[in-house]
């Protein structure tokens, strides 16, 4: 890559300046400080966007009650149920049941507990169906659901 | 959880020095730290960083693995069997000692190498935080409830809040840390580098060229070139733009150095070629940063396609046309080095 291709964009890691290797006018590899590279950006919005499809697709099936809000919490923290059922210590089979409004309405305080730690929220979030954001995204609540 | 605190501030003196890859930067860190020169580029090359592999059937986030560099921890791994160097690897099962350990460690004035879920690091960017578990980092001090962190892809020291740090460390799913830490025992004040340097390109070569495994090395490069050009025909167009996405950000992402790891390896070839006077180590370095500039081309391709910007020209047989000319390059690169290793003997 050349020295000038290493355009300046603030967009996707926040204006961090990363390192990278460069090729000068005498072909010697050198490193250079820089901002995260155009294209990459590009395709790495590309992947936060489909993360944030599917927690559009999430929250409108929590909206018809077809699952229950851990889903939410699920899609937001970019895990699936595998990945839910080893951070909490279940069996899949168990994390997909709970999926199910039915079967979570249900749920031990515990088991509740154990949730709530991982997406680092109160407890009474969950309990509530109220949407809080995800791991990587403090702030404000988003929407509140509980009905 | 809450970790227990030992002394309120431990802190040890330590090199941090910005790279462009997290496990060749923590490892050249740590060994500055002892005396030794080394740069990161060097250190990837000697730990025999480079690879390719399109592994279909493990996925990340529901799409296919595609590396440009060797397994996590290979690059450790090859330099705590280089005699004169004493490392000391642990893993754990529990949460308490692992953090313990770590505490008496820095006590003791020794920086510690961890291996962190990137998802659980809350200084970073939030655009970064994915699912990633083998992200490198080296804990140097604590200040009351806070680790002092040289962390090699961050321009300056950062710091992370003890829980935090234990929930990366305990990170679940694929390429699990389990708690895993590193760190120098001994090391000698001075290496005979050429043997280094050339058991490293061996192992290397060997990857990309010998092994009869169809999905890595050269052949997984036009592999993945095949399976790109049928992706539209395959999976619709959605889906194939974000398998392509994801290709290019195994490639571009922070950590790669760019070119997918072809360029810091262009550098290795470079600093080995001067240090030992081989004038052909530098030629392969050449002939290297032009594959990493055929993989370039085709991510700016590829940026376009995703976009929805693509140019007449931006067709997915043009990019796997362009990959299979990475795949060419690289096996020139390669079967040079092999001769010149044969040259040697």
């Amino acid at each position: 890559m050349d020295e000038e291709k290493t355009a300046v964009d603030r967009g996707v890691a926040a204006g961090l300046k990363i390192v990278s290797y460069v090729a000068g006018d005498d072909g010697g590899q050198r490193l250079v400080s820089g901002s995260v590279w155009q294209p990459v950006n590009t395709v790495n919005r590309q992947a936060w966007q489909e993360i944030e499809r599917q927690i559009g697709i999430s929250k409108k099936k929590i909206a018809a009650g077809k699952v229950s809000c851990l889903h939410y919490y699920m899609t937001a923290n970019q895990m699936n149920t595998r990945l839910l059922a080893r951070y909490t210590g279940q069996s899949r089979w168990r994390v997909r049941l709970h999926i199910f409004p039915f079967f979570f309405a249900r749920l031990g305080s515990d088991t509740v507990r154990k949730y709530a730690e991982v997406f680092q929220t109160p407890a009474i979030d969950l309990i509530q169906g109220r949407l809080s954001p995800p791991v990587y995204d403090s702030g404000a609540y988003e929407i509140n659901c509980a009905d | 959880m809450t970790v227990e605190r030992m002394r309120s501030t431990v802190l040890t003196e330590f090199p941090h020095i910005q790279s462009a890859h997290c496990e060749s930067g923590v490892v050249s860190n740590l060994l500055r730290h002892r005396g030794i020169d080394i740069s990161e580029a060097m250190a990837f090359g000697v730990g025999g960083g480079l690879f390719f592999g399109y592994l279909p059937f493990i996925r990340l986030n529901g799409l296919p693995l595609v590396t440009y560099r060797s397994a996590p921890g290979s690059i450790l791994n090859r330099f705590a069997e280089i005699p004169g160097i004493d490392m000391c690897q642990e893993k754990f099962r529990s949460r308490k000692k692992a953090m313990e350990k770590l505490d008496v460690l820095l006590d003791d004035g020794i920086p510690v190498g961890l291996q962190t879920g990137v998802f659980w690091l809350p200084y970073f960017p939030r655009a970064l935080r994915f699912h990633f578990n083998a992200h490198n980092l080296v804990v140097y001090g604590k200040e009351g409830n806070e680790y002092l962190i040289s962390d090699p892809v961050f321009p300056e020291p950062v710091r992370c809040p003890a829980d935090d740090l234990v929930r990366a460390r305990f990170a679940s799913g694929a390429l699990a840390p389990k708690g895993k830490m590193y760190y120098l025992t001994s090391v000698v004040k001075r290496f005979e580098r050429s043997s280094l340097i050339v058991n490293g390109i061996k192992g290397v070569s060997r990857m990309m060229l010998d092994r009869p495994f169809p999905l890595i090395g050269v052949k997984g490069i036009r592999f993945l070139a095949g399976r790109l050009e049928k992706w539209p025909k395959r999976l619709g167009s959605g889906a194939a733009d974000l398998h392509l996405g994801h290709v290019v950000r195994m490639q571009e992402e922070i950590g790669t150095g760019g070119g997918g790891f072809r360029f810091m390896y262009a550098a290795f070839l470079q600093e080995s070629g001067k240090e030992m006077e081989e004038q052909s180590l530098g030629d392969c370095a050449a002939l290297l940063t032009e594959a990493g500039d055929r993989w370039r081309e085709f991510a700016v391709m590829a940026a376009r396609v995703c976009k929805g910007r693509g140019r007449p020209g931006d067709t997915y047989r043009a990019m796997a046309e362009k990959i299979r000319e990475c795949g060419l390059l690289e096996e020139k690169v390669f079967r040079q080095l092999q001769s010149w290793l044969k040259e040697r003997l």
